[in-house]
């Protein structure tokens, strides 16, 4: 039984969200039932990503392996749980729970009407399962199906609220995110066509084999991976949709969007570099350098955009755009240490961001304030909220003891291994801007007078999520021990592939 | 062992208990605190007497593959001594300054607080600790700074905080190179890169460490954030911005000279020829501007920033003598720098003047605030009944013997325009019209004026017997040297 199970298990934490989302409208009645169905199958999901995630840890680094249909490669589909699949799981799982919980609360009032909860919820599943398929699979071509269902759930999450500011965020989401749609097809066709695999792993045999026959192609599947996945993943200067789609959208989809969608297409795009083209293809075509200096562009301008944000939400969505800098000057080191600290920026990020959007998201509820200006005092009010709110800024400037400073020293001695001094004063300097946008918030919440509404913190579900989080991002920080051990393992495997 | 940890929680319980007490009596409160600092006192000074008894004292860990320590050594126990008792004074002064402030639970809380922090910089035993307390030092430190939550102390605490985080980072980039070639950040096993020799851009490093500490340490053109800084309350302005903080960035250069290059490493470069420099261009314009300034505080400030550059002069001597001379300062000009601050303090509470100008005859007003206030001016002279004559001496005696002797005319003329500082305001504070010395009646003058006369006895009695404090700083020198 067992056997069955654990041999199954990477199927299962993709298959399961997706199964639940296309049941979940029969019992669209039910609120309580939906909301408990959500929780559980995220609890499930958690289980399932950590069990994994030990197996892999124990293992040494043998990933797991399972053919679809019975079909091994390359006629039939390969999940592979390596380390960074098992770690991109963990992610996944870790922040969609809290999120889910948070959800519990004032979704109905948010979204507009009982219906569209349900609806919320299977949008949520669905891209829940889209992004754990992302972290697992071995195939380019299912790449492109999951990029697909995740970008649709996205725009439906975007457009939950029932606002015309709603619909029009989600409408530019959809027409920008199908572009970059397209170009990934386009990438994967033209790697097709000269490798004739869409299994990463022969698709990448062959393609260091052919790649100086064609290398116009390859520029061309490159260029097109790079900005396709730019695109969705709101590389600066793609990143146009992102302020209005994550600030309009209701929080607990917020804090999904920016903390693990994004990081979702990261993860292809990492996997589609680093494992098809491969280390010494990527610099062959100067990738690495490209990325890089897309990376220290987008920290420089996103930090800029955020400090001149007055809506909190806007704030934190520039602040993404800020943060998918650093893991993308992350990808372009192309050294382990580099790598590993990528790796864990993005679950530091994961998690810290999603804590901030659902503070952010609890503020608003209870005050109805967006602006922060208007929030003085708020963390006298609301001590949970704020305090989670306050470690989470801490995280993300990089305090130490706090998740952000471990993912920032592993890119900082990246970047010097690499040589790009240039990219560690720019890391350090996208700290003192992060912490010029955030502690500003923090301040107008604790050091200015006391309103006189009685503003509250949100119920027992939601702040138990919030301190889940907080947790979450102290112990990353405090004690990171297996999860930097998957980073780790995880960049050692990707720098030694070809 | 269990002196340290005790040392270093004593601040952080303290301040934590009078948190969670929002209503408690302002007596309870201010009890509480007393307690605290003096336990955390009392465990400093047992850890220093086990650091200079021989015995080694180390905690350590290691988060995500990066280990960090707490091994105090000499230096770090002298900071970790002058640091607490200066706390406890502070403490005590605060009590009457503070009597009728609001937001007191607040300022006690991180008052207590930045006291842990503040040990940690000093206990700290590599790189890692010390950056992260360094870093939280500035974190425990803001809400004091904005006590006044005015429009202006705002403005100086977003300056602080972008200042030190700024500097901070510099830091970061350093260690991440230093761990990078040295692969070891500890202090304990001599200098980190003195194995590795010269290198290219090992000057750059050095460039980086001093820029990154020389913001706390108010190094200019680095020192803008201190004199906005002033808008804190004067036990904050004393304590932290003529002690506590800004001797942990000057703590942080002296172990990036000493523990992180090594005086022999240093020697060898180029940038350690320039270096003497910057500190003498700072105690001179630093002096220069503070007799132009006309309110107290802001006079007090670049007057601090004048004279942390002693130490630092001391520091980039590379010479036993001058080390020795700035941790005599370290010693010596703390002790009179508070005494200084104290006494405007008193006098802006009790007459409420705060500018140099009109503050004529209030010398009779408060003949001892003046009389202490009138030591520690005689002190910043480097005169002999006081302590700082002998830190003055030892860091003359530094830079001639490494052969540069216009350094030690940079002190004496220091010395001359010092004397312009502070001295015509005592004398004009005991000329004009005589009043009767009704303003220092009443318990919370008391307790302003105890610390601030008690500390000026203690300037006194170094001064007059130095052999109180050398044990200290002969440890220190013998360690590095």
């Amino acid at each position: 039984m067992t056997a069955t199970i654990t041999a199954n298990l990477p199927v299962f934490v993709v298959i399961a969200p997706l199964f639940v989302a296309f049941v979940l409208p029969t019992f669209a009645r039910r609120m309580r039932l939906v909301e408990s169905l959500v929780v559980a199958i995220e609890a499930i999901g958690l289980v399932g990503a950590g069990y994994l995630a030990s197996i892999v840890l124990m293992q040494k680094g043998i990933p797991i392996i399972y053919s679809l249909g019975g079909w091994s490669a390359p006629w039939g589909i390969e999940l592979e749980v390596g380390s960074l699949g098992a770690f991109f799981l963990l992610v996944v799982a870790a922040v969609s729970l809290p999120v889910a919980l948070f959800a519990r609360g004032n979704l109905t009032e948010e979204v507009g009407g009982k219906e569209r909860v349900t609806r919320f919820y299977v949008l949520y599943l669905l891209l829940n399962g889209a992004l754990a398929g992302m972290a697992v699979t071995n195939d380019l071509f299912n790449i492109f199906v999951l990029v697909e269902v995740a970008t649709l759930s996205c725009c439906g999450l975007v457009s939950a609220r029932n606002h015309p500011r709603a619909a029009e965020a989600a409408f530019t989401y959809l027409i920008l995110a199908t572009l970059g749609s397209a170009l990934v097809l386009g990438g994967i066709g033209f790697l097709y066509i000269i490798t004739g695999h869409l299994n990463m792993g022969f698709a990448s045999q062959e393609l260091g084999r052919i790649w100086q026959d064609y290398p116009h192609v390859v520029w061309m599947a490159a260029s097109f991976m790079l900005v396709g996945f730019g695109v969705k993943s709101a590389l600066f200067p793609l990143h146009v949709w992102l302020p209005d789609a994550h600030s309009t959208a209701p929080s607990p989809a917020s804090a999904i969007l920016s903390g693990l969608a994004v990081k979702g297409y990261l993860i292809c795009l990492l996997k589609v570099l680093y494992i098809v083209f491969g280390h010494t293809l990527m610099q062959e075509f100067a990738m690495h350098r490209i990325l890089v200096l897309l990376g220290m562009i987008a920290i420089i301008a996103g930090s800029l955009f955020a400090l001149a944000q007055d809506e909190l939400k806007r704030r934190l969505a520039f602040s993404t755009v800020a943060q998918v800098g650093y893991i993308i000057l992350g990808l372009g080191l192309v050294n382990m240490k580099g790598l590993t600290g990528t790796l864990f920026y993005l679950a530091s990020h994961a998690v810290i961001k999603s804590s901030l959007f659902l503070a952010a998201g609890a503020i608003i509820a209870a005050t109805g304030k967006h602006r922060i200006s208007e929030l003085a005092g708020i963390g006298r009010k609301m001590p949970v909220t704020m305090a989670v709110f306050t470690v989470g800024s801490l995280g993300l400037v990089g305090i130490p003891l706090f998740s952000g400073f471990i993912g920032k020293w592993y890119l900082l001695l990246g970047s010097l291994d690499a040589g790009h001094i240039l990219a560690a004063a720019v890391i350090i300097i996208g700290s003192v801007l992060c912490a010029a946008y955030l502690f500003p918030i923090i301040r107008v919440a604790y050091f200015e007078p006391v309103p006189e509404e009685n503003w509250q913190d949100p119920g027992m579900p939601q702040k138990i999520a919030l301190i889940l989080l907080a947790v979450g991002v102290v112990i990353l920080g405090v004690a990171p021990g297996p999860f930097l051990e998957l980073a780790s393992r995880a960049a050692i495997e990707l720098l030694v592939i070809k | 062992m269990l002196d340290l940890i005790l040392a270093l929680l004593s601040g952080a319980v303290g301040g934590l208990i009078i948190a969670m007490m929002p209503r408690a009596s302002s007596r309870l409160r201010n009890t509480i605190a007393l307690i605290f600092s003096v336990t955390g006192m009392a465990f400093s000074w047992r850890v220093a007497q086990l650091v200079f008894a021989g015995e080694s004292i180390r905690i350590a860990g290691e988060i995500g593959g990066l280990s960090w320590s707490l091994e105090p050594d000499p230096l770090g126990a002298v900071f970790g001594l002058i640091a607490s008792t200066l706390w406890l004074f502070a403490t005590i002064y605060s009590f009457g300054y503070m009597a009728n402030e609001k937001k007191q639970r607040t300022y006690y809380t991180f008052l207590l607080m930045s006291f842990s922090v503040t040990l940690g910089v000093a206990f700290s035993g590599n790189l890692v600790a010390l950056y992260l307390f360094y870093e939280l030092l500035t974190f425990a430190t803001y809400p004091l700074v904005i006590h006044e939550r005015s429009l202006e102390a705002m403005k100086a605490g977003a300056k602080y905080i972008i200042y030190s985080l700024s500097g901070a980072g510099a830091i970061l980039i350093a260690i991440v190179v230093t761990y990078g070639w040295a692969g070891n950040l500890d202090f304990a096993g001599g200098p980190i890169l003195a194995s590795g020799g010269i290198r290219p851009g090992l000057s750059l490093l050095l460039a980086l460490f001093v820029g990154g500490f020389g913001v706390k340490a108010a190094i200019m053109p680095l020192h803008r954030w201190l004199p906005a800084a002033m808008v804190a309350p004067t036990p904050v302005s004393a304590l932290l911005h003529a002690v506590a903080v800004v001797y942990s960035g000057v703590y942080g250069i002296l172990r990036v000279v000493y523990s992180v290059f090594g005086h022999e490493l240093m020697g060898q470069l180029g940038l350690s020829y320039v270096l003497p420099w910057v500190a003498a261009f700072t105690i001179l314009v630093g002096v220069t501007i503070a007799t132009q300034q006309d309110v107290l505080k802001r006079r007090l400030a670049y007057h601090t920033i004048s004279q942390l550059s002693y130490i630092l002069l001391g520091a980039f001597t590379l010479q036993p003598w001058g080390l020795a001379g700035a941790m005599l300062h370290m010693i010596s000009y703390s002790t009179l720098k508070i005494t200084l601050f104290f006494g405007a303090g008193i006098i802006a509470k009790q007459t409420g003047e705060t500018k140099v100008s009109k503050m004529g005859g209030v010398g009779w007003q408060l003949p001892k605030t003046m009389a202490a206030f009138g030591i520690a001016s005689l002190g910043m002279i480097g005169m002999l009944p006081l302590n700082t004559f002998w830190s003055k001496y030892y860091l003359m005696k530094g830079s001639v013997a490494g052969g540069r002797w216009p350094l030690a005319l940079v002190l004496i003329g220091s010395g001359v325009i010092n004397a312009f500082c502070f001295i015509p305001t005592v004398v004009a504070a005991f000329t004009g019209e005589r009043g009767k010395p009704t303003a220092e009646r009443g318990a919370e003058v008391s307790l302003m004026l105890a610390p601030t006369v008690l500390l000026a006895g203690i300037a006194l009695l170094i001064g007059l017997w130095p052999g109180l404090v050398w044990p200290g700083v002969q440890a220190v020198v013998n360690w590095f040297f």
